[in-house]
C-alpha cells in the first residue's frame, strides 16, 4: 500500500515540477537588466550587447528557449553557465554535497537541542527549567544567523586572535578538518530551527500528557521516563515530524548567508552568485533540484508518519 | 559651513604618506627567495581576459599573464603614479605619430603546461592576442585600442603596431593591466576561449597551481619566468573571502598579508576599530595611505530644462556640503575631486589653480538659491534622481546627504532606485528623465575620465554633454605627445568644466593599504595590478 501512496505522489510530483520549471525559468527574466547587461557592465557597446545576446542564444522567443531547456532537462542536461561555460550538473553536483551535509548537520543540531528540551520543559511544565528553556527559545528564534555567524567570528578574533575554521577543507584531504569546519555553521542554522521544534515539541507533548491514555499509565504505575519516552513522545511527535519537513526549505535558505559567512563553497551560495550574475541556466538548475529536493524530503515525511504511528496507513 | 582655501587644499592633498614605510631600510636587504603569501581575493566569474571587464578575473590574471608594457612597481613608485616599464617589451619606439615598434624580449617562455609546454613566445603570440582582443564578440575592454589599425610582426622579436590617427595614450592603455593580456592561439584553439582555469596558461611571475570555485586559488612560482631570480615568493594562496567579519577575523588572527579589501586595503570604517587591536597583534604591520579614483557624481539632463541652464549646475554644486559627506561618510579623511579624480595626481588640477570655477565648489547654500532664482526657479524645482546602492552602505549615506543637501535650496529629489542591471542598462548609460547619482570607474588614465564623460555621443556621457569647446580640448589632448603641454591642456579642460559643471563631482574616500611588515620591497598602489606590484616583493619570516 504503502508504495502504491509513494508512486502516486510521485506521480502527481511531476506536475508541481514543471510549473516549479516555468516559475524558475520566467522569473529570473523579469527581474530588469540582463545577464549580457551585466557581463559587458559599464562599456558595452550597443552592438555588443545584441552579439553577445544572439552568442548565448538569449535573442530567441522565450516560449522556444523554455521548451530546449525542458527537454534537455528531461535527458538529465541542466545546460551550461553562461559565465563558466561547465555544465551545470557538474557545477551542483561539486556543490550539493557541501550544501546537503550542512543542511543535515544543521537538522541535527536542532533535533538534539529540540527533543530533551522539549521532553524537558513539557515535563517540568512552569517551574524554572521549563522559563528558562522557553525564554533560550524565543531568543534563538529572533536571533538572525548572519548576526550570531558575525559574534562568533569576530568576537574571539579580537579577544583571544583566533577564529573558528573558515574556507573549504575537502574530505578527501582532510577528513576531521572538514567536519569540524561544519559544526559551528551548523549549529548556528540548527539554532532557530531547532527552537520552533522545541516549542512544538513542548506544546504537542503537553497536549498529549493529558489525554486519557497517559492518565492511565500513570494508574498503572509506569514510571515517567517509560510514560514520556515510549507513550507520549511517540505521538507528539508527528506534527514536529511535519514541521521538520517544512523547515528544509527555510534551512536551505540559511546556508546562503552561512555559506557565505564561513566561506563554504555550497550550492547556496552559488545560487546568490548566479541570481546577481543573471546566469539564468545556473538559476533555474539549481531551484529545479532544490524544489526537487523539497518535494522529495515531504514524501519522505509522509511515509515516516507510518512508521511513527502504526495506526496510521495508506 | 564653507570649506576655507586652506581646507580644499589640505582635503585635496595627493598621498598622505604612511608613518612606517621606509624604502630605503627596505632596499638595503638582500631578498630572500621563498616563503608563501597569503592574500584575500575574489572568485572570478571566469578567467576570460577578453570575455569580462570584471576585476576578480584580471586581478587573478596579474599573476599568470604578462603585457607588453607594465606599470612601474615598488616603494619608488608614488601611488596615484603609473610610470610605464617593458613588460614583454625589452624597447619600443615611435617613428612617427601613428607607428609604435616594439622589441621583445628573448627567450620568454610560456608556463609548461599543455598545450604550449613552455615553448618561447614570439612576436606571433602579441599579434594574435591583441587582435583577439580586438575582434572577439563581447569584449567590453576592446574601447581602449579603439585606435589600433593593424598589429604586424615583421620578425620573430618585434610587433609594430599603426594607429588610425595619432592617441597619445596608446601606450598607457596597453599597460592598464585589463588591457591586453598576451595568450597561446594553441590555448584558444583547444578550449575555444579562456574561461576555465585550464586555459590560464601565461609567462607570467606565477603559475596558477589550483582552483576551487568559490574558495581559493594557489599560485606557484613560475621557474622559468623571463626576469632572472623573480619572483621571489615561491607561493601565494589566495582565498576567496565573501563576508566582512570573516575577512576581519581572518586578518586580526594574521591569516592575510594584505589589507582585505580592493588595492590590499582596510575600509577605514573597520580599520578605525580595529587598529587599536592591530598595533598590539601585528605591531610588525605597514600602511600607506592615498585616495582612491572612485568618485561619485550627480549626472543631469544638460540637454534639458532646468539642467541646460549652467546657473542651476553651479546652484546644485554650491547646495552640496562635500566636508559634511566627507566626515560622515569617510570617517572625516576624504579629498575632494576636480574633474579628473585627485587620485591622480599628475593629471588632477590642484583646486588652487582651478581658477573662477574653484568657488563652486565650495558649500554655499545662500548663492545656491540666489543662482536658482537668477534662472527662474526661485522656489527650485523637483527631481528624480536614478540611483543604485552597488551593495555599499557608504554610497547610500552619501545619496541621503545629497537628497539633504538639495531639498535645502528647494531641489526637490525623489530618489528612483533601481537594481544594479537596471541601473546599468538605463542610467549609467545616460538613459534617464532627470538625474542620475552613482561612482564612476576608477581609472588610472585621465583621458578615460575626460573623454567618455564629455565627449559627444560617447556612451558614458551621462549628462548629455555637446560642448564643441570641450570636444575640441579633448581631440587636442589625445594629440600631444609633450606631457607637460597635454598636461596644460587636460588643466585647461578641467578649469572649463569646472565652471559649466556638467557633473557635480563628490569627494574620494582615502584608501588605508596595510600589509605585513615581513612583506619586503612592496608598495601598494591603484588599479588590478596584484602580480605586478608583488613580483620582486620577497618575505622575510
Amino acid at each position: 500500500m504503502l508504495r502504491r501512496y509513494l508512486a502516486k505522489r510521485l506521480l502527481v510530483a511531476v506536475p508541481s515540477l514543471l510549473i516549479a520549471s516555468l516559475i524558475v525559468f520566467t522569473l529570473p527574466r523579469l527581474i530588469p537588466g540582463d545577464v549580457v547587461v551585466l557581463m559587458l557592465a559599464e562599456k558595452a557597446y550597443a552592438k555588443d550587447i545584441d552579439e553577445l545576446r544572439a552568442k548565448l542564444g538569449l535573442d530567441r522567443p522565450l516560449p522556444v528557449q523554455y521548451v530546449e531547456w525542458l527537454g534537455k532537462v528531461a535527458r538529465g542536461d541542466l545546460g551550461e553557465s553562461l559565465w563558466t561555460k561547465r555544465p551545470v550538473v557538474e557545477e551542483i553536483g561539486q556543490r550539493l554535497p557541501i550544501t546537503s551535509e550542512l543542511a543535515l548537520l544543521g537538522l541535527a543540531v536542532a533535533l538534539i537541542i529540540a527533543i530533551p528540551v522539549g521532553v524537558i520543559s513539557a515535563a517540568r511544565q512552569d517551574t524554572i527549567a521549563d522559563y528558562v528553556a522557553r525564554s533560550v527559545a524565543i531568543l534563538g528564534l529572533s536571533v538572525p544567523a548572519f548576526w550570531l555567524a558575525t559574534l562568533l567570528i569576530v568576537l574571539p578574533a579580537i579577544w583571544w586572535g583566533w577564529r573558528p575554521v573558515t574556507g573549504f577543507v575537502e574530505f578527501s584531504r582532510d577528513p576531521i578538518g572538514h567536519v569540524a569546519q561544519l559544526l559551528l555553521p551548523a549549529a548556528i542554522l540548527g539554532i532557530a530551527v531547532g527552537a520552533a521544534l522545541m516549542r512544538l515539541t513542548r506544546g504537542m507533548l503537553l497536549e498529549v500528557l493529558r489525554q486519557d491514555y497517559v492518565r492511565t499509565a500513570w494508574a498503572k504505575g509506569l514510571g515517567e521516563r517509560v510514560i514520556l519516552m515510549k507513550h507520549a513522545l511517540r505521538n507528539a511527535v508527528i506534527p514536529v515530524v511535519t514541521l521538520l519537513g517544512t523547515q528544509l526549505p527555510q534551512i536551505i535558505g540559511g546556508t546562503v548567508i552561512i555559506e557565505t559567512v564561513f566561506g563554504l563553497p555550497g550550492m547556496s551560495r552559488f545560487l546568490f552568485d548566479a541570481i546577481n550574475q543573471r546566469d539564468y541556466p545556473v538559476i533555474q538548475g539549481v531551484n529545479l533540484v532544490v524544489v526537487s529536493l523539497i518535494v522529495l524530503v515531504n514524501l519522505a515525511v509522509d511515509a515516516l508518519y507510518a512508521v511513527l504511528d502504526p495506526r496510521i496507513r495508506y | 559651513m564653507s570649506l576655507s582655501r586652506r581646507d580644499v587644499l589640505r582635503l585635496g592633498g595627493a598621498v598622505l604618506a604612511g608613518a612606517s614605510l621606509t624604502p630605503s631600510a627596505v632596499l638595503a636587504q638582500t631578498p630572500k627567495r621563498g616563503g608563501t603569501l597569503s592574500i584575500r581575493t575574489w572568485d572570478p566569474p571566469n578567467f576570460d581576459p577578453f570575455q569580462t571587464i570584471s576585476y576578480k578575473t584580471h586581478i587573478a590574471l596579474s599573476f599568470t599573464h604578462s603585457r607588453l608594457l607594465k606599470h612601474k612597481a615598488g616603494p619608488g613608485v608614488a601611488p596615484g603614479t603609473f610610470p610605464l616599464e617593458g613588460d614583454l617589451a625589452e624597447s619600443w619606439t615611435q617613428p612617427n605619430e601613428t607607428t609604435y615598434v616594439f622589441k621583445l624580449r628573448k627567450g620568454v617562455r610560456w608556463h609548461n603546461k599543455p598545450p604550449v609546454n613552455g615553448r618561447e613566445l614570439t612576436a606571433d603570440d602579441v599579434v594574435f592576442s591583441v587582435n583577439h582582443f580586438l575582434t572577439v564578440k563581447g569584449n567590453a575592454n576592446a574601447y581602449m585600442l579603439k585606435a589600433v589599425d593593424k598589429v604586424e610582426a615583421p620578425d620573430k622579436y618585434t610587433v609594430k603596431f599603426t594607429l588610425k590617427e595619432p592617441f597619445v595614450w596608446f601606450l598607457d592603455m596597453l599597460s592598464n593591466p585589463h588591457a591586453v593580456a598576451i595568450v597561446a592561439k594553441e590555448v584558444l584553439d583547444k578550449h575555444g576561449d579562456f574561461k576555465k582555469h585550464e586555459t590560464v596558461i601565461g609567462t607570467g611571475p606565477w603559475m596558477l597551481d589550483s582552483y576551487r570555485p568559490n574558495v581559493g586559488l594557489t599560485y606557484v612560482r613560475n621557474p622559468s619566468y623571463f626576469l632572472p631570480g623573480l619572483p621571489y615568493i615561491d607561493r601565494i594562496e589566495a582565498t576567496v573571502d565573501e563576508d566582512n567579519a570573516s575577512r576581519m577575523a581572518a586578518f586580526l588572527s594574521g591569516k592575510y598579508d594584505l589589507g582585505w579589501e580592493f588595492v590590499g586595503s582596510i575600509a577605514r570604517v573597520d580599520w578605525v576599530q580595529i587598529k587599536g587591536t592591530l598595533a598590539q597583534r601585528r605591531p610588525n604591520l605597514k600602511t600607506v595611505e592615498f585616495p582612491s579614483p572612485v568618485m561619485n557624481h550627480i549626472s543631469m539632463r544638460t540637454d534639458q530644462k532646468p539642467f541646460s541652464d549652467v546657473r542651476v549646475r553651479r546652484a546644485m554644486s554650491l547646495a552640496i556640503d562635500r566636508k559634511a559627506i566627507i566626515d560622515s561618510a569617510y570617517e572625516g579623511v576624504g579629498v575632494l575631486n576636480p574633474p579628473v579624480a585627485a587620485a591622480l595626481k599628475e593629471w588632477a588640477i590642484p583646486f588652487d589653480k582651478l581658477g573662477e570655477g574653484a568657488k563652486y565648489y565650495k558649500y554655499d547654500p545662500a548663492e545656491a538659491k540666489r543662482l536658482l532664482a537668477a534662472a527662474g526657479y526661485p522656489n527650485g524645482f523637483p527631481g528624480t534622481m536614478c540611483f543604485t546602492t552597488y551593495g555599499t552602505p557608504v554610497l547610500v549615506d552619501i545619496m541621503q546627504l545629497v537628497q539633504k543637501d538639495l531639498k535645502a535650496v528647494g531641489i526637490d529629489v525623489k530618489i528612483d532606485q533601481k537594481e544594479y542591471g537596471a541601473y546599468i542598462a538605463t542610467c549609467f548609460y545616460g538613459k534617464f528623465e532627470s538625474m542620475t547619482f552613482g561612482p564612476q570607474t576608477g581609472f588610472l588614465e585621465p583621458d578615460n575620465f575626460l573623454f567618455g564623460q564629455y565627449y559627444p555621443e560617447e556612451l558614458k556621457n551621462q549628462s548629455h554633454i555637446n560642448d564643441p569647446v570641450v570636444a575640441d580640448m579633448l581631440v587636442r589632448q589625445r594629440r600631444t605627445l609633450e606631457p607637460a603641454k597635454r598636461r596644460e591642456i587636460i588643466y585647461d579642460i578641467q578649469r572649463h568644466l569646472a565652471q559649466q559643471q556638467y557633473y557635480v563631482q563628490m569627494p574620494s574616500a582615502v584608501y588605508v593599504a596595510v600589509w605585513e611588515g615581513a612583506l619586503k620591497n612592496y608598495a601598494p598602489n591603484m588599479g588590478y595590478d596584484y602580480g605586478g606590484r608583488l613580483m620582486a616583493a620577497w618575505l622575510d619570516r
